[in-house]
């Protein structure tokens, strides 16, 4: 399933050590988010995306194994960003 | 010309016909009113207040009355006007000196959108500001009226501005607000402090404000660079200590505090996060106000940024 960010323009970040404050312009709402679902929309605000190419991608910036469990935890927040209206599927 | 310059007769006079142009910072309030305890309170803890030229420009037009109703024989109450209008419900008489106070708070706070506006007292040394942002009850204000007689600088006891564009914090020194038992404390804790008599049974409390000292009321065209972000918490018997707080989670308290964040987008974001940025930030737990001014003393101002 692909995902892409609900508007190229919308987001402004900011970021002090590992988390990441997000203003969405389209609604209003500031997000704390940490550095795995940051660099999610980090890397759809790039091109749209599913959980397993975000999951090879992201690995090593989080050093984290690419396998079942971090795709499912990518999966996941994937999941949690679609709820606070952020990503939607493409 | 300053408020200190009429005499009681005079300010009273003036109040209640033309009324007054005050200047509070870099606002003008056009203010009338016929109400005696008004005209005390600003005697008394606007004395060192510029007054702006009379009939020129004014960015707020306030009166305090009483309503016309039939109350006012029996139990009379007043009314705060801004342009005509009342904001508020009416409240009784005895509380129409707080009552101004908490309207002209209102009008800078719902009408001044070229500031970030933060619910928050803040102060300055040295140029570098501490945002003391907090909800009531924290010791916000009594820590403010402490740290105010021990060398730092009053810029709002109440809404710190932060102007868009370049962060620079805006001075708005006006009384600061003290309730219940922070009245007694800081009248011990500095017994040349100015403070107005108590008002019972408002909707805080009893009620009274502390007159700023001179010089903030003098430099109140200087601004300030923020350099702290401070969420102070009075709790007895604690040891004042300052914990680290990531300025992320600052970013978000912060944001929770502030009266137009939302209304700005962008502008609002980006004002708060270079804020931020600019700041070290901390949680404080207090309970001596001496700990609290000796840790605030203590505070070194972050590295400028390259």
């Amino acid at each position: 399933m692909m995902w892409r960010l609900i508007s190229d323009h919308a987001f402004c970040f900011r970021s002090w050590n590992d988390e990441f404050v997000v203003y969405n312009s389209l609604s209003g709402d500031t997000h704390l988010l940490g550095l795995a679902a940051a660099q999610i929309l980090l890397e759809l605000q790039q091109a749209p995306s599913d959980a397993i190419t975000l999951a090879t991608s992201l690995a090593p910036l989080l050093q984290a194994e690419i396998g079942e469990e971090f795709s499912l935890q990518i999966e996941h927040l994937l999941a949690d960003l679609d709820k606070l209206a952020l990503i939607e599927h493409s | 010309m300053n408020v200190s310059s009429l005499t009681p007769p005079e300010l009273g006079s003036l109040l209640k016909q033309a009324g007054i142009f005050l200047q509070t910072g870099s606002f003008i309030t056009h203010l009338q009113t016929s109400i005696p305890s008004v005209a005390e309170g600003i005697g008394l803890l606007y004395a060192d207040y510029p007054l702006a030229e009379q009939g020129g420009f004014a960015d707020f037009h306030v009166s305090l009355a009483p309503p016309r109703d039939l109350r006012r024989w029996f139990k009379p109450q007043v009314l705060f006007l801004s342009d005509g209008d009342a904001p508020f419900k009416p409240l009784p008489l005895d509380q129409a000196f707080p009552m101004l106070e908490w309207g002209l708070n209102w009008c800078v706070s719902s009408h001044a959108n070229r500031y970030l506006i933060i619910h928050a007292a803040v102060v300055e040394k040295g140029g570098h500001a501490a945002i003391l942002p907090a909800p009531p009850g924290s010791g916000k204000s009594t820590l403010c009226a402490a740290l105010v007689h021990r060398g730092w600088r009053l810029l709002s006891d109440e809404l710190t501005l932060v102007r868009i564009g370049d962060g620079k914090i805006i001075p708005l020194p006006r009384p600061v607000s003290l309730k219940n038992q922070s009245i007694d404390i800081i009248r011990r804790y500095e017994p040349d402090a100015i403070i107005s008599r108590k008002v019972s049974d408002t909707i805080t409390g009893t009620v009274a404000h502390m007159k700023p000292p001179t010089d903030s009321v003098t430099r109140a065209a200087e601004t300030a660079q923020a350099a702290w972000v401070i969420f102070p918490k009075y709790q007895a018997g604690e040891a004042a200590r300052l914990e680290v707080l990531p300025q992320s989670r600052a970013f978000m308290r912060v944001a929770d505090n502030a009266f137009n964040y939302s209304l700005l987008g962008t502008k609002g974001f980006e004002t708060m996060a270079n804020l931020i940025d600019a700041s070290r930030c901390y949680d404080f737990t207090y309970s001596v106000l001496d700990e609290a001014i000796e840790t605030f003393d203590a505070l070194k101002p972050p590295a400028p940024s390259m």
